[in-house]
This record gives C-alpha cells, sequence and structure tokens, in this order.
C-alpha cells in the first residue's frame, strides 16, 4: 500500500522527518520502502486494521500526538426501505446501504479526494468508483457503488454454487465455479462480494443516483477467490485481512461529506442491516504477565500509557481490544504491543541454559550418515531431487500441481536419478556416482503409506586413477562395494537399460533402490563409526558452462630417477585453462626396465570455448619442459601437432 | 638415486564424493543446535491440516493455506508439510516439558522461481518450560547467529507475524555490503498452541525458531541461485567436499 510522506504530515503536527517516521515504522514492525516520498508499505497479514491512511496513522499515535479528525457528514440521514435478502448471515453479518441523488454539477477533485489522486498518481475511474476508492485509500473500510437506475430489487446475498457467467466492471468476463458469495439481482450475479463489482450495474459518469453498499464480510468467505479469478482486487485485500465491522456510519458519513464537498446532493437515504450485536474482545489485564513475556521491567504506568495509545482500553482489569483490532486475543498479543512501542532491539538480552533433556523421541538419521560416508568415500556424490513427476496407479495425486508434468509425488527414486545421471553425461563425465536418500510415500488401499529409501545409480569409469580408468562400473562393483550392507541373496542391483534413452554412451547404468528398514538389521554396520564432517565453508566458485577438452600424454622413462621429477612437475602444473589432471596409466616394463606413464589433461575456460591453438599452448609448455626431463620420452611424438 | 626395483606406482588418490551442501548446512545446524541441548527430532513430510495448521492456530481464513501456498493431496485430505512445525507439535504431544526439540527437514510451499523452490528445508527448535521468556530468546538467537556468522556481525529483531508464535519477530544481518539481510524467524509460543498440545500456559511458556537451511547455505557458501542446489550437476557439487 502506497502512502505518501506529505500526507501522513498533515496529520503530526509535530512534523518528523521521513527517515524519522520511517524508523518508527520498522519499530512497529511495518516494513516498507521508501520511493519519491511515497511510503510503500507492506503489513503483516494480522495487521488488515493498518492498511489505511488512518489505520497507520492510528498505530503512529504511540510516538505521536495525531489530529485524526478527517471531517464527515454530520447531519441527520433518513432511513429508506430497501429490498435487500441476505441469505448468509454469518458470512455478512453487517450492511448497510446508503441511497444518494446527486444534481448534474460535480466540480473539479478538490481537498482531501484532489490530493489523493495527484499525491498517488492514480488514473481517475467516475465520480462515485474515485470516492469510494479514495475512502477505501483513507479509512480501509470497501465500498461499492452501484448505479441505483441499474439495480433491480430485490438484491440478494447468497452462496451461488456451480458456473455462472460473470462480466466485471473492468470488462473482464470470469466464469464463476464451485461456491462463492455472490450479490444477485434478478438471478444475475451483479456483484463478486468483496472481490469486485460487476458492469451491468457500475457507476459511470453519468450516474446520478448510487447505492453504496458497505459490508463486513467473513474474511474466509473471501479469501483465495480474487487470486483464483486473477481479479486485482484492494477491497478483497482487505476483506481477506479483516475490516473494522463498527466502522459503517463514519466511513459512509465521510463519503458523503466527500460528495458534498463536489456536488450538490439531492436526496440522502440510509438502511442498516446487523444480524448479530458485536462481542467485544475484552480479557483480564496482566501487567505482570506482559512482564514476564518479553523479560522485562516497565511501570505499570507505561504499560498502560502504551496500550491506551494504541486505542485499547482499561474496563476494572480489564483490557478492551478497539473493534479494529481482531488480531489482538490475549495477554502475549499485549506483550507484543509493548515489544513494539519499546523497541526489539531495545530489549536486553538474558542468558539461556537450556538444560539437557533426555528424550525418547529419535530418528535413525546416524544410521544413514553411515550408509553415507562408505558411499563418499567411493566417490559418490549426494543428491536431492523435489519428489513431484507424472503417476502410477499408486501415486499420490497433488490437487494443486505446479505443473501437469508434476502432477504427483513419486513412487521411486530411480527417474530422478536416472535423470540426474543422464545430465552429468551430457556435461561429458566420464565417471557418475550418485545416490538419494528420501522419503517415499505411495497409496495403498487408498491410505497413505511410507518408506524411506536410498537409491543409488553410478555409470563409466570407476576412477580417475591408472588402476580404475579401465575399469568400467558394472553390478558386480555395487555389490563389492556394499557387500556389507545388502541383505544377502537379494538382487536388488539391476542395470537399467540404455535402449529408450537419447544418449549415445554404452556404459552399462547399475541402479539400486533398498529401503532402510531392509538393512537395520545388519551387524557390519555396527561396526562403522559416523564421525559428524567438520564443515568448511569455502567460497563457491560459479561453474563454466562452456564444454570439457581434454588430452591424453603417454611418456616412456629409462631412468628411473627422473620418474618422480616428472610426476611432480605434471601434476602440480597449473594453468587457468587446465582444470584437471590425472594418472590414467602406469606400466612397469620389467624387461627393458622402462616405466611408462600416461596423464589425462582436462581444460576448460569459465569465459568460451576452449579453442584448439589454446589446448596447444598449454600442451607445448608442458611437453617442452617434460622432454627436458632426461631420459623422458613421448612414443610417437612426431605425429602430434603440438 | 632411485634404481627400477625401488619405483612405485603412482599414488592412486581416492576420489572421494560429498555430502550435499544442503544436508551438510542442515546437520551443521542441528549439530550447532544439539551442542545447545536440543534433541533432534524427526517427522512425516505428508501431514494432516490439523497438525500443519490447526494445532499451529494457523486459521482457514490464513493466506497461508489457501491453494496458491499449500501442496494439497488426495482430493484435500493432506498437505506437504509447509514447515517442520507440525514435528514440534508431534514432540510436545508425546512428551512433557521442560522440552527442546530441533526438528530438520524438507518442506514445501507452492513456488517455483528464480528465488523460490517448490522444495526447501528448514530447520526448526522449541524450548518449553518454566519462566522462558522473550529476552532470553533473544540471548539464544545471538548464540545462534555468532556461531554461523562469527560475533562481529550485527543483528537487529524486527516485530513479525506468525500464528505460532506471539511475540513473534524476524532476525537480520548486516552483509557486507550494508545491506540488511533476513535470516531467521521465532518468537514465543503461543499460549494457544500449547494449550493444543496440552501443556498448561499458566505454568509454561516457550521459545521458538526457524532457519532456512538454503538461505545460510547461499550466504555463507556464496551461492547466489538457489537452484543451483538442486540440479546435481557432479561440477557443483563437487565444490563442497
Amino acid at each position: 500500500m502506497k502512502i505518501p510522506y506529505s500526507q501522513l504530515l498533515k496529520f503530526i503536527p509535530s512534523a518528523p522527518s521521513m527517515n524519522e517516521i520511517s524508523e518508527k515504522l520498522f519499530q512497529l514492525g511495518h516494513e516498507h520502502e521508501i520511493n519519491d516520498g511515497i511510503f510503500d508499505m507492506e503489513f503483516t497479514p494480522n495487521r488488515g486494521d493498518c492498511l489505511s491512511l488512518d489505520g497507520l496513522l492510528r498505530d503512529l499515535m504511540v510516538f505521536y500526538d495525531i489530529n485524526q479528525n478527517n471531517p464527515i457528514y454530520t447531519k441527520q440521514i433518513d432511513k429508506f426501505e430497501f429490498d435487500f435478502l441476505n441469505e448468509e448471515n454469518n458470512a455478512c453479518p453487517y450492511i448497510s446501504f446508503l441511497k444518494i441523488n446527486i444534481d448534474n454539477n460535480i466540480k473539479e477533485y478538490s481537498g482531501a479526494l484532489k490530493e489523493y489522486f495527484d499525491d498517488l498518481n492514480i488514473k481517475k475511474n467516475n465520480f462515485f468508483t474515485d470516492i469510494s476508492n479514495f475512502i477505501l485509500y483513507e479509512t480501509g473500510q470497501p465500498t461499492h457503488c452501484y448505479d441505483a437506475n441499474k439495480i433491480d430489487s430485490p438484491l440478494k446475498l447468497k452462496f451461488i454454487e456451480g458456473d455462472h457467467i460473470f462480466e466485471t466492471l473492468l470488462d473482464k468476463e470470469i466464469t464463476l465455479t464451485d461456491k462463492n458469495l455472490a450479490f444477485v439481482s434478478n438471478n444475475e450475479v451483479v456483484n463478486l462480494a468483496g472481490i469486485m463489482g460487476g458492469k451491468s450495474s457500475a457507476c459511470s459518469n453519468d450516474t446520478r443516483s448510487v447505492l453504496i453498499e458497505c459490508a463486513f464480510f467473513n474474511p474466509e468467505d473471501i479469501i483465495g477467490k480474487a487470486l483464483k479469478y486473477a481479479l486485482t482486487s484492494d477491497a478483497a485485500h482487505k476483506y481477506e485481512r479483516g475490516v473494522d465491522p463498527l466502522c459503517h456510519e463514519k466511513v459512509l458519513r465521510r463519503f458523503i461529506k466527500i460528495i458534498e464537498e463536489h456536488t450538490n446532493i439531492l436526496s440522502i437515504n440510509i438502511c442498516q442491516f446487523k444480524y448479530k450485536n458485536f462481542e467485544k474482545v475484552k480479557f483480564k489485564s496482566d501487567f505482570k504477565k506482559a512482564n514476564d513475556i518479553l523479560g522485562i521491567k516497565i511501570s505499570k504506568e507505561e504499560y498502560q500509557d502504551y496500550i491506551s495509545r494504541l486505542g485499547f482500553h482499561f474496563e476494572d482489569d480489564y483490557i478492551v481490544c478497539p473493534s479494529y483490532r481482531s488480531d489482538i486475543k490475549n495477554m502475549n498479543d499485549i506483550a507484543e504491543e509493548i515489544a513494539r512501542v519499546v523497541g526489539y532491539n531495545n530489549i536486553r538480552s538474558e542468558p539461556l541454559t537450556i538444560p539437557l533433556i533426555s528424550s525418547t523421541l529419535g530418528s535413525s538419521i546416524s544410521f544413514e550418515n553411515k550408509l553415507k560416508d562408505t558411499l563418499i568415500g567411493n566417490g559418490f556424490y549426494e543428491v536431492i531431487n523435489n519428489p513431484f513427476g507424472k503417476g502410477i496407479d499408486l501415486s499420490i495425486k497433488v490437487d494443486n500441481p505446479l505443473d501437469s508434468n508434476r502432477e504427483y509425488l513419486r513412487t521411486d527414486l530411480k527417474n530422478s536419478l536416472l535423470n540426474n545421471l543422464l545430465y552429468n553425461e551430457r556435461r561429458q563425465k566420464l565417471s557418475v556416482k550418485l545416490f538419494e536418500f528420501s522419503d517415499i510415500y505411495w497409496l495403498s488401499e487408498g491410505n497413505i503409506q511410507k518408506k524411506r529409501s536410498l537409491g543409488i545409480i553410478c555409470s563409466g569409469i570407476v576412477g580417475k586413477n591408472y588402476l580404475d580408468f579401465s575399469r568400467k562400473i558394472d553390478s558386480n562393483y555395487l555389490y563389492r562395494l556394499l557387500d556389507d550392507f545388502l541383505p544377502k541373496n537379494d538382487n536388488k542391483v539391476t542395470t537399467i537399460s540404455r535402449e529408450n534413452i537419447q544418449t549415445k554412451k554404452q556404459d552399462e547404468i547399475v541402479y539400486l533402490e533398498i529401503e532402510i528398514n531392509q538393512l537395520l538389521n545388519n551387524e557390519s554396520l555396527e561396526k562403522i563409526k559416523h564421525k559428524e564432517k567438520n564443515i568448511i565453508f569455502k567460497k563457491y566458485i560459479p561453474i563454466s558452462e562452456f564444454p570439457f577438452s581434454s588430452r591424453d600424454l603417454s611418456f616412456s622413462i629409462d631412468d628411473p630417477s627422473k620418474y618422480y621429477d616428472l610426476q611432480k612437475f605434471v601434476l602440480g602444473f597449473k594453468n587457468k585453462l587446465l582444470k584437471e589432471v590425472f594418472v590414467f596409466d602406469f606400466y612397469k616394463d620389467e624387461k627393458n626396465e622402462v616405466i611408462k606413464l600416461g596423464f589425462r589433461f582436462i581444460f576448460q575456460s569459465s569465459l568460451s570455448t576452449v579453442t584448439e591453438d589454446q589446448v596447444n599452448e598449454v600442451m607445448n609448455k608442458i611437453i617442452s619442459h617434460c622432454l627436458a626431463i632426461d631420459s623422458v620420452n613421448i612414443p610417437g611424438l612426431k605425429n602430434l601437432k603440438y | 638415486m632411485s634404481t627400477f626395483k625401488d619405483i612405485h606406482p603412482p599414488e592412486v588418490a581416492t576420489e572421494l564424493g560429498a555430502y550435499h551442501p544442503i544436508n551438510q548446512v542442515k546437520d551443521y545446524l542441528v549439530n550447532l543446535l544439539k551442542d545447545l541441548n536440543f534433541n533432534e527430532l524427526t517427522g512425516p513430510e505428508i501431514e494432516s491440516e490439523e497438525y500443519n495448521f490447526d494445532m499451529l492456530n494457523i486459521k482457514k481464513s490464513h493466506p497461508a493455506r489457501q491453494m496458491h501456498d499449500t501442496f494439497y493431496l488426495q482430493d484435500k485430505s493432506s498437505v506437504l508439510r509447509t514447515h517442520t512445525s507440525p514435528v514440534q507439535i508431534r514432540g510436545m504431544l508425546q512428551s512433557n516439558p521442560p522440552l527442546a526439540f530441533v526438528s530438520p527437514g524438507k518442506v514445501y510451499r507452492k513456488d517455483d522461481d528464480s528465488t523460490h523452490l517448490p522444495m526447501f528445508h528448514q530447520v526448526e527448535g522449541i524450548y518449553v518450560d518454566k519462566g522462558v521468556n522473550f529476552a532470553q530468546l533473544k540471548d539464544l538467537i545471538h548464540s545462534i547467529i555468532y556461531s554461523i556468522f562469527g560475533k562481529n556481525i550485527e543483528i537487529r529483531f524486527r516485530p513479525s507475524y506468525f500464528p505460532f508464535t506471539e511475540p513473534s519477530a524476524e532476525v537480520d544481518i548486516l552483509s557486507d555490503d550494508g545491506k540488511w539481510l533476513e535470516i531467521l524467524g521465532c518468537g514465543i509460543v503461543n499460549p494457544i498452541v500449547l494449550e493444543n498440545c496440552n501443556i498448561d500456559s499458566n505454568i509454561y511458556s516457550g521459545l521458538a525458531f526457524g532457519l532456512g537451511v538454503e538461505r545460510i547455505a547461499m550466504l555463507k557458501f556464496g551461492v547466489n541461485d538457489i537452484r543451483d542446489f538442486y540440479k546435481s550437476n557432479l561440477d557443483f557439487l563437487s565444490q563442497f567436499k
């Protein structure tokens, strides 16, 4: 909600600076930004009472003397019989209608109405709708204006069910579905209650006879409707957060006053319906408890002063809440009011030591960590996937999915992990080893079932070293790795066919999915001691999206004493394009006493795709340095382009 | 001088994998809170509306309960939990004060854009005992934030609104570039919630707080895009060994 600083100042004689007001608003818990002298306010959902100029001023009253005396129409207003049928008294316990006829002479906007449009640079609509918008801004109470000549009585308020076509006053046609609270006339929806009026009864610049509706709607009957029908409605925003049920007369008198400032009023009549008595919220005032909740010591006088300035009053030992503060229920709420006034940051900390409390409620986290340690020690990476996907018969359906591809909860981890693996294969990974722990949910005879599962997927070479480089991951690899954990004679490890997968890779994809409970009784796990990892918060280096380029070099070394020199140089070589180097081949030719050593160099740039020339330049440096080492040769070098 | 027989094969460096960075941070936070005498407690991700909302004093009119914020399942018979607070409800129903729980885990909200994900992680804590107050909550929050960000970090508390705590606060830290960053939400447990869990609010009071794991991971690791955590990209994951 936008409120100009200039408009606040009109009511605060001490004229605090914009920064000072900003600080006070933050202290009160009202977040905002300031743009061009306008406070763009964001209120928490419980503070619907602040969603207006008057509401904000009421809260600031705890810090400032405020003259909140907007003129209202004070003469007596005659009643009129209005044929209104409220079939939903609980959804709308209070409603008023004001009927006004004016002459044709509407002057240019002046006073508060003009300032509202000028200060906030708001587009005008028509006279009555403009006043309604202004009243909403100033008081927080929505009103709706019908062109009285376009409304046929009786007017009914009721829940309508099923599909109904409704054209809003903003020319948007929507189909109302399910159950909606609506005003209906002649079987036509003329107003989606609390959200937006209809085009058929809307005011225009020609309207001279207006019916103004001012209502209190139960927030639960309004909430979500504007969003459902993609309607932008300030009225709905306010009704959803709660409005003051006792403000109607004052608001309507203010409405009349604004009309009166702009034209001659020919007649005014009012009709008010009250279906239940408003019950004041009051509870025993407990000054000591407020202090105890906050851990502070303010005097009783200060306590009473703060609470009174916020609009509460005291009746004997009771606090009586103002009708606009529907969020206040008990002394904890009052303690929060005190804390806002004192300032959260001004409450001094009090040392707290939580006693050691034994608990019989536990979790199986430590067991999982032992399994994770084993997998991570063998080069596996933990992944986390979200649980949404396509469904099968047993899948749990999401009523309101993000999209049609995420309509169900997954019943296993396979598809998620397979997608993870293929994603990394497309990124030229020689070896992909992943695992995921997750709760899995499914339906059984209509009931939701749960299990905790471990999924493991792997493919490619076993490892980036000379022993494992030529070994490919297969089922036996995973069986050997998990021999201690898997139930015996249980063929859980499978391979996933690449037949229907868009990939050129041929490596076997090995997959295991197992319920954690199936591993719990394995004695060998008891031997594993999980040690909590000391986390190191290294700053992340953004990864490159450009492809790799790799080169292999195989060396022959005749002089054993130079073998270590070569290794040291190559493995220690640094270049910004050289991302990784490892030994992929080692062979001791006993007969000829020659050592063969193969290195793989992987290049990647964070700025662009590495070029052949860039790679060759680095490789030439490496080669020339290596060949300068006695007895080091690169068989077949003549045929290379380096 | 080495002879041919002296030659040893190159060292076979075991290539380690890594815990997921979010789980690393989650475990780090849980251990930090365990050191402060909180007991770890986990619970189901599919919850009833009663545990996820009603018991926590989240009324039917609260925006969080709307279809645009919460994932409903099986004709609204259940929800994907929107926070780990229902675990605390279960903990309070199963034990008597004093009690101190920390509940880590996945939570779900109907968001999917560059700054919000439909699934993320929370670590929430609750402590219920006699005489627990807001000044003590501030002390605890200072301890937690100093442990994570160091003792030189500047902290501020702002009034906020959570139906399950009253008073409620949001806590910000001052970043190096002078901006306040929201770090956690906290408050004094609403007596309505205690009573819902059969705890006499005239005798006991409680404090509660909730940390967003992704938020802290992003700040501590310097990751700018929350979506990077869930691409399962080995180039990304391998940086968190």
